[in-house]
């Protein structure tokens, strides 16, 4: 973790080693008790929320009570209590919804060609925080996000994970940086990829042009590391990042999207022994569960498809591939690519994903808390609970029902409306 | 008649082989796939006298109040009677579907579409001389979407990237030829005010104005000609001294609010050129006309044509999103509206890029503007979704609903055959397993004439996109852990296997060999 920063040039770095520095939390960690439990009476409460339905994502639905936000975290959560006197009253209010794959990633879309294996890339480094699709994320009610490096390369990089409002830098955005690494399967690590010999050479005349190839960098990836640690004179720059990943410090979220990729994705874990790898885009998971099952591997779906085709290799997304995960208890979270559209943000995946069988606290899960604790962030943001930061959606009915509309949304604390 | 819960579709999957075979069927011409997979056989079809009877839980009739308990008797593909189930009396001969768990819904009507052709745009400018009823493709997937959807009436226009368009078309989703489809022929045009690919507002607007202004003057130098012969026979006549032979009213005076060519009661129609002849019809009012506007600086201009072309009384506006900033211009003109599927208007600032979002359909709801929404057809973007987006944005749940049924039958001139379910009225109705704006609802029948032509629970693709196919591996885990370990033990104590019959083999989990496979790579 530490010898990154020193071998790293970026400008960037030096405000992320703050954040680097702190204990990292990864996994399904409890709500920590911190400072906001304390005293409510000392803090001004700055403002109170009442609603006919809390769903909190952290047990029982609450019917008819407030959320109490007092600076940037949730203050109180209580049935009953004085309702909309002076604050707000709506009919719903669910955790501002936690987005893995939102695909907003580069401002410049480019092939990165100093390599393949990119372990010490950041995506934060070519985010644009002014672009606009970050404010429609948020009015949809995507509060949090991980941004991650394309996947163009075999190993693309760190990902961050970050708020989608507020103060347009990473420092004031960041929950956790350098949240896990990124790297890629199936098509689009070799796509426009070709042979060096016979043509004029370019940045596309690199390794690997087939999927072959990229399971082989993959694992020599993996074996180059295993042959660096302890060994000085086989280090690499960012090797440490990657051994941070094949002893479970640090998640790996690979893009796997036809069956025969996860697959190899699955393989690469068990031969490795990977303790913590989420497949990312997986619209085929649903095709081989029992090897799903016995990989142990978390699952991001991509956007549901009116005639199941997904963007990724063209890999076929059952509808009711989210009721099926949910069912072989594999953790899953949902996914909309960025999606601020009506018919495709994350909210309505959720609805579709009911649509397809899930019940209404698994859709809620996997759009809030799940994909919190897949990113190490479930202390501070996924679900309302006393303490964790005040991300909010507020509903003018039922979530998820396409008859109901975000009317509102609140991000640390502060209230967002359109 | 039982609506099957979702897990028993799944257990109902039909085996691999017969997955096969239907995948084979559709080798065979199309049609006929189509029909099996989807049951309208011609056996299927009402004869006459034939009467069906549906029973509901409840009945939204989109005609007054909804009917709990409701019954529904369709006779010859007429409603003949409906009410509740205490009131109606039904033919003791008769069939019955449904049953108290579903909801029956008024099949909804797609006001305007150029889905479902072979190609929606044509490369001449003006061609009102062709027909969409060449161009519909009965077999094409997306009528099938629309039984599936519930889709049970269309307007089909061809493509928005046009002058003047050909003639269309209102069909239902059924049947293996366009005539068997047909429920209006020869059903309007469509005109379009934005510019076709290649042309500038300028150029389009030029050949519109010369398609109509040289059919003014064609028609006006032919009258003058045939002036001209007259007073030549009249004149030889006179030198003959003999009694001209007259030829008057043959032709028909030029009628409609537009402009008129006077005398054109000389002209005999038939001497008119077949290929201009629909835009005179036109401006005598008596074609509908699809204006499409693409921005909402089309909509005066559209306004102001309708109006010099005597089309204003028989014209529709099909409008994309950004066109609600005219809806002052469109409320004071009295025309209708079709909306695009759509349905959220971004603008952006062009200085500080703010972005604000107009949700359509509440604008025109709230100018009281006659509106229809219109789908992209999917399954995630179909008339029942826009409807109920509309709920969600604030609009009253019985407006959303009328703008996928009585709206656009109403903007058709179809109001007093279909979009609700009265006596009288064509038995065109979904019965549905919930509420129609429910996420978790399916169209579980959809009955077009009183014929059912879709059935959910034969619907393979349907079954396909919810379930994918039987998920491989499925089975062994849950066997893995109980049932395999007990079968190995029967395997081992019977003694068939002593008899030499071929013991039945225990499925080998795949899982394990594969990766024995990859470890040996090393």
């Amino acid at each position: 973790m530490k010898t990154i920063f020193s071998l790293s040039a970026f400008v960037l770095v030096a405000p992320l080693t703050a954040f680097a520095d702190s204990p990292q939390i990864v996994g399904d960690a409890p709500a920590a008790p911190i400072e906001a439990s304390a005293p409510v009476e000392a803090a001004p409460v700055k403002f109170v929320i009442s609603a006919d339905a809390i769903y909190t994502a952290a047990g029982e639905m609450i019917e008819g009570g407030t959320v109490v936000i007092s600076g940037t975290t949730i203050a109180a959560v209580t049935p009953g209590g004085e309702s909309g006197e002076d604050g707000l009253h709506v009919a719903a209010i669910t955790p501002g919804f936690v987005e893995l794959s939102p695909r907003i990633n580069l401002a410049d879309y480019s092939v990165e060609e100093s390599g393949e294996i990119m372990p010490t890339m950041r995506a934060t480094s070519s985010m644009d925080l002014y672009d606009k699709r970050w404010e429609r994320l948020l009015n949809s009610g995507t509060t949090t996000v991980l941004i991650s490096p394309t996947a163009e390369d075999v190993v693309g990089g760190l990902t961050s994970v970050l708020k989608t409002g507020g103060d347009p830098t990473v420092e004031a955005r960041v929950v956790l940086a350098d949240a896990t690494l990124a790297g890629s399967f199936g098509s689009h690590a070799s796509r426009g990829n070709h042979a060096v010999f016979g043509r004029p050479t370019d940045h596309f005349s690199r390794r690997p042009t087939t999927r072959m190839g990229t399971e082989w960098s993959q694992r020599k990836a993996f074996y180059d590391t295993l042959a660096a640690i302890g060994n000085v004179d086989r280090q690499f720059a960012g090797w440490d990042i990657m051994e941070s990943v094949l002893n479970g410090e640090r998640p790996y979220i690979v893009q796997a999207s036809a069956t025969q990729d996860i697959r190899t994705a699955i393989y690469l874990k068990e031969e490795f022994g990977i303790p913590n790898m989420v497949v990312d885009a997986a619209a085929e998971a649903w095709r081989e569960p029992g090897l799903l099952v016995r990989s142990g591997m978390a699952v991001i779906l991509p956007p549901f498809d009116a005639q199941g085709r997904t963007a990724i290799d063209n890999g076929f997304l059952a509808w009711n591939s989210a009721k099926l995960l949910d069912d072989l208890e594999v953790p899953f979270a949902l996914s909309s690519h960025g999606s601020a559209s009506l018919n495709g943000r994350l909210s309505m995946q959720a609805g579709y994903a009911i649509r397809g069988g899930l019940s209404f606290e698994d859709a809620l899960a996997a759009v809030t808390i799940t994909p919190a604790r897949l990113a190490g962030v479930d202390s501070r943001v996924g679900s309302i609970e006393v303490g964790k930061d005040a991300d909010l959606v507020l509903w003018s009915g039922e979530p998820f029902a396409a008859t109901s509309r975000i009317v509102g949304v609140v991000l640390n604390g502060e209230l967002v409306t359109k | 008649m039982k609506f099957l819960p979702n897990r028993t579709h799944a257990t109902t999957l039909l085996p691999a082989r017969t997955m096969t075979l239907l995948r084979n069927w559709t080798l065979v011409p199309g049609a006929i796939a189509a029909s099996v997979l989807f049951g309208n056989l011609p056996s299927a079809s009402a004869a006459v006298g034939d009467s069906i009877v549906i029973e509901a839980g409840r009945i939204i009739t989109q005609a007054g109040e909804d009917i709990v308990d409701g019954v529904i008797v369709i006779t010859d593909g007429r409603i003949t009677a409906i009410g509740a189930a205490a009131d109606v009396e039904k033919p003791w001969d008769a069939p019955v579907m449904g049953g108290p768990e579903f909801t029956v819904f008024p099949g909804f009507i797609e006001a305007h579409t150029n889905n479902g052709m072979d190609r929606p745009n044509e490369n001449l400018d003006v061609t009102p001389f062709l027909n969409v009823r060449d161009s519909i493709d009965p077999v094409n997937f997306f009528f099938e979407d629309c039984k599936r959807w519930g889709i049970t009436t269309l307007n089909v226009q061809q493509g928005n990237n046009t002058v003047v368009a050909g003639n269309g078309r209102v069909v239902k989703p059924v049947g293996v030829t366009v005539e068997e489809m047909t429920i209006r022929p020869d059903f309007g045009f469509k005109i379009s005010i934005s510019p076709k690919s290649g042309k500038s507002r300028a150029t389009q607007r030029q050949t519109l104005n010369r398609a109509f202004g040289d059919l003014r003057s064609d028609l006006e130098s032919q009258v003058e000609s045939a002036k001209l012969d007259e007073e030549l026979a009249a004149r030889e006549a006179l030198g003959q001294g003999r009694e001209r032979e007259a030829e008057e009213g043959e032709g028909r005076a030029m009628t409609g609010s537009g402009w008129k060519v006077e005398g054109l009661e000389r002209i005999k129609r038939s001497e008119i050129d077949e290929k201009v002849l629909p835009l005179l019809e036109m401006v005598e009012g008596r074609h509908r006309t699809f204006l499409y506007c693409g921005a909402p600086m089309d909509v005066q201009t559209a306004i102001d044509f309708a109006t010099e072309n005597g089309l204003l009384a028989k014209a529709t506006l099909v409008l994309d999103a950004s066109c609600w900033k005219a809806a002052d211009a469109i409320k004071a003109s009295g025309l209708s509206v079709v909306l695009d599927s759509n349905m959220v208007h971004i603008e952006v600032d062009p200085i500080t890029e703010e972005e604000t979002e107009t949700f359509v359909p509440s604008v025109f709801a709230e100018k009281g503007i006659p509106f229809a929404l219109s789908s992209a057809n999917s399954s995630t973007n179909s008339l029942w979704f826009q409807a109920a987006l509309c709920v969600g944005y604030g609009m009253e749940r019985t407006e959303a609903l009328a703008a996928v049924t009585t709206a656009p039958a109403n903007i058709l001139g179809l109001g007093d055959t279909v979009g609700s379910l009265e006596v009288g009225k064509a038995g065109n109705l979904l019965l549905l397993s919930g509420d129609p704006l429910d996420m978790t609802s399916w169209v579980e029948f959809t009955i077009i004439d009183g014929v059912k032509i879709y059935d959910r629970s034969k619907d393979v693709r349907n079954r396909h996109l919810l379930y994918g196919v039987e998920p491989r591996g499925t089975l062994a885990i849950e066997s893995t852990a109980s049932e395999t370990p007990s079968k190995i033990e029967v395997d081992g104590e019977v003694t068939e296997e002593a008899k030499g019959e071929p013991v039945e083999e225990v499925a080998e989990e795949p899982i394990e060999e594969v990766v024995e496979e990859t470890t040996k790579k090393d």
